[in-house]
């Protein structure tokens, strides 16, 4: 049976997953092996940047660019049931990579962005020449960032920026940061604001790299007196907070098609090593046990598939589909996290170590299941919505 | 010059074929298909001829289902030019779909025919020699080079014992071996470029053709499993054994 080809999806859908699944398989599984060993001798996980080169020339000549970006980006603009099955294909391989550019700032400065600040960053960064990161969270602000402490002060032609970041991503290889700080008296999302700062400016210090699991590096970042000029404020005044917060629902989208990914990879491995491995002079294949595994597998792969395709059929509608997101969210993390869980199970201790994906991946999603809104901030969410309470 | 290249609808190589409960065949139902990987391969030929401008136009046919218009959009992306469907639900026997592109060939008259030297479904080997049959013309089979020669076409065949070159006159048919080319991936803007080609479709009987299959599937069961090996030791004892249990000295 083949569960993998939805059932509504159009022709230019399907050739693209097929030319996702190819590229995956030709390009990005070789890079697999080196990957793991360069995790698991604590080199991170990340490509080396001649890896990363060779991909990067890879999609540009596929045009595996900007899926979800307008044609006058150079994009590709597909309906977000594509980027759905590329992400899904794509995170089949245990190799830290994903088509560029990676979207999330793309879209904020897409939707806010000065002529000036188009032709300075977003042009080169839409053309994959320059790298970005995102700081939010705080010490003190994380799932809840609207209680953010850091602030910028006007001085002349130029803000003046002090406070603190942490857990933000991507901060080594970025030439700009979206940084976002007070700079009004209003409370919670009011007030806050979006600055670009470039690598380097005075007064942005980069005060440790904090290792995490599954070879995942994040920063916290220190703003003594930052100065940024004027002309750096991304967006309004004083309302940075929904600009920021566009997409959310898209990248929800895009993370539960890859938990769907590393959950069929997981569930193939899975099925190899039960067909072939005998214990008590039975394959496993033929235990309960593991039958029980796989079932579960592919009725939870089925099912969270089910959810991104309404999801995405949905926000390409225009709909409102917070509750959607949510529901996703958390049942794809979940459902991954299990599904990788028992393929290494069935494994046995082959399974627990670094050579095989599995691991790797299982830690990834581990992670998942904190950015993003975690868990139980979603739950509560579902919940409120449906019972109607409080906060 | 035309080129025409048909290309099969077949079960996906990475899938592990599994015969039907009742033996009348393999499972097809709920199967990942795709393009006969023989027949990736001469379109990909046919769309270098294309780029060198030896070809001026490529259009790819295939019989089968409607769900065959898959792989003739496939084709579209990688650089044909128009597709024709020959719409068929049942059976179609190697001499029937060589009958088809007979009479396909009739209508658009082209210089060039590039078929898969076999399909991976069946493994005939038959469709390309028949077609050549049928229209006179001459084949060079099992390519793993093809040049234009002046007027004629330079053919380098992969046969048993080696490398044969042979110079076909146009028309001609070719089928390709797996060493032709690499088949290029449909990038993106093709995909989305493949959308406005047309594809036009019609059935066999719109072409005279009659596609009754003339052989009976008696059976169809997978291949014995096969028995573990046996590990020897040593030369003397694999002598030994070949003389003694496998009795072939
Ligand atoms: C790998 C990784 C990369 C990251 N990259 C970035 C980045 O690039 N930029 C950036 O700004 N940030 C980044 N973050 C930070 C991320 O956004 C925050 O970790 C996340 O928002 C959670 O905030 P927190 O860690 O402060 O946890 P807290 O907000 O302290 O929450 C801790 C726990 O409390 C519980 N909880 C909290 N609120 C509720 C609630 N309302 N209802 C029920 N339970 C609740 C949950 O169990 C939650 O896990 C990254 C994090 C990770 C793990
Ligand atoms: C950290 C670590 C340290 C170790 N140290 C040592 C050591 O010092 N010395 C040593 O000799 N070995 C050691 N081992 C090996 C360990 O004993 C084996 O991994 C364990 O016995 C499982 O065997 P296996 O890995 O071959 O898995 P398998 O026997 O292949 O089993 C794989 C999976 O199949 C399933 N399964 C197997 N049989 C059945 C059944 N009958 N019914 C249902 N399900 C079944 C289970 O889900 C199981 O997890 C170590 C392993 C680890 C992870």
């Amino acid at each position: 049976m083949d569960h993998n080809q939805p059932h509504a999806a159009s022709e230019e859908t399907r050739m693209l997953r097929d030319l996702v699944a190819k590229f995956v398989e030709r390009d990005l599984m070789p890079l697999e092996p080196a990957v793991l060993k360069r995790e698991a001798t604590g080199g991170g996980f990340k490509l080396s940047e001649e890896e990363e080169k060779t991909l990067l020339a890879r999609c540009q000549e596929l045009g595996l660019w900007g899926l979800d970006v307008p044609e006058e980006f150079g994009g590709a603009n597909l309906p977000l049931l594509s980027l759905a099955a590329a992400e899904e294909e794509m995170a089949r391989a245990c190799v830290p990579f994903t088509i560029p550019p990676d979207s999330p700032n793309l879209h904020m400065m897409l939707s806010v962005a000065s002529p000036l600040q188009r032709a300075k960053y977003l042009d080169p960064y839409a053309r994959g020449e320059q790298r970005s990161a995102m700081a939010i969270s705080e010490p003190g602000a994380g799932g809840d960032p609207a209680g953010m402490t850091t602030r910028a002060v006007k001085d002349g032609d130029h803000w003046v920026i002090n406070g603190r970041k942490i857990w933000v991503s991507n901060v080594p290889r970025a030439d700009f940061i979206i940084l976002m700080a007070r700079t009004g008296d209003g409370k919670r999302q009011d007030g806050i604001t979006a600055f670009i700062v470039e690598k380097g400016t005075p007064g942005f210090v980069i005060e440790r790299e904090i290792p995490m699991v599954g070879g995942r590096r994040t920063y916290e970042l220190v703003f003594e007196d930052c100065r940024v000029p004027a002309e750096n404020v991304l967006g309004e005044l004083g309302r940075g907070y929904a600009p920021m917060q566009l997409r959310l629902n898209v990248r929800r989208m895009q993370m539960g098609a890859r938990c769907i990914g590393m959950a069929r990879r997981a569930l193939e491995m899975m099925t190899e090593q039960a067909q072939n491995r005998v214990t008590w002079g039975v394959r496993l294949a033929d235990r309960q046990a593991i039958q029980w595994f796989a079932a579960e597998a592919v009725m939870e792969i089925h099912a969270c598939r089910l959810m991104v395709q309404d999801l995405a059929a949905k926000l390409d509608a225009g709909a409102d589909v917070r509750m959607e997101a949510s529901i996703l969210k958390v049942r794809a993390t979940e459902m991954a996290q299990s599904v990788l869980d028992n393929a290494m199970q069935t494994w046995g201790a082959m399974g627990v170590t670094k050579e095989l994906p599995l691991q790797l991946m299982h830690q990834q999603v581990r992670l998942m299941r904190v950015y993003e809104g975690p868990s139980e901030v979603h739950r509560s969410a579902i919940g409120r919505r449906t019972l109607g309470g409080k906060v | 010059m035309k080129v025409l290249v048909p290309v099969k609808r077949v079960v996906d190589y990475n899938v592990k074929v599994r015969v039907k409960a009742d033996g009348t065949g393999v499972e097809t139902a709920n199967v990942k298909m795709s393009m006969n990987p023989f027949d990736e391969i001469a379109v990909e030929e046919a769309v270098r001829l294309k780029e060198k401008g030896v070809a001026t136009e490529i259009v790819a046919i295939s019989a089968g289902p409607s769900a065959a218009q898959e792989q003739i959009r496939t084709a579209l992306a990688m650089g044909a030019d128009r597709g024709i469907l020959v719409e068929h639900d049942g059976t179609l026997e190697p001499l029937a779909v060589a009958k088809i592109l007979k009479a396909i060939v009739d209508k658009e008259g082209p210089a060039l025919v590039i078929l898969g030297k076999q399909a991976i479904d069946d493994d005939m080997n038959a469709t390309g020699q028949m077609l050549a049959a049928l229209l006179g013309w001459g084949q060079g089979t099992f390519a793993s080079k093809v040049e234009k020669d002046g007027d004629n076409l330079k053919v380098t065949r992969e046969v048993d014992g080696g490398l044969e070159t042979v110079s076909l006159k146009l028309p001609a048919i070719v089928t390709t071996d797996l060493r032709l080319n690499e088949p290029r991936y449909a990038s993106l803007p093709n995909i989305m470029k493949a959308r406005k080609k047309p594809i036009e479709t019609v059935k066999p009987g719109d072409l005279g053709v009659d596609v009754t299959p003339r052989l009976t599937v008696l059976k169809v069961e997978e291949p014995a499993k096969r028995q573990a090996g046996k590990k020897v030791g040593s030369v003397q004892e694999l002598v030994e054994k070949l003389r003694t249990e496998a009795k072939v000295i």
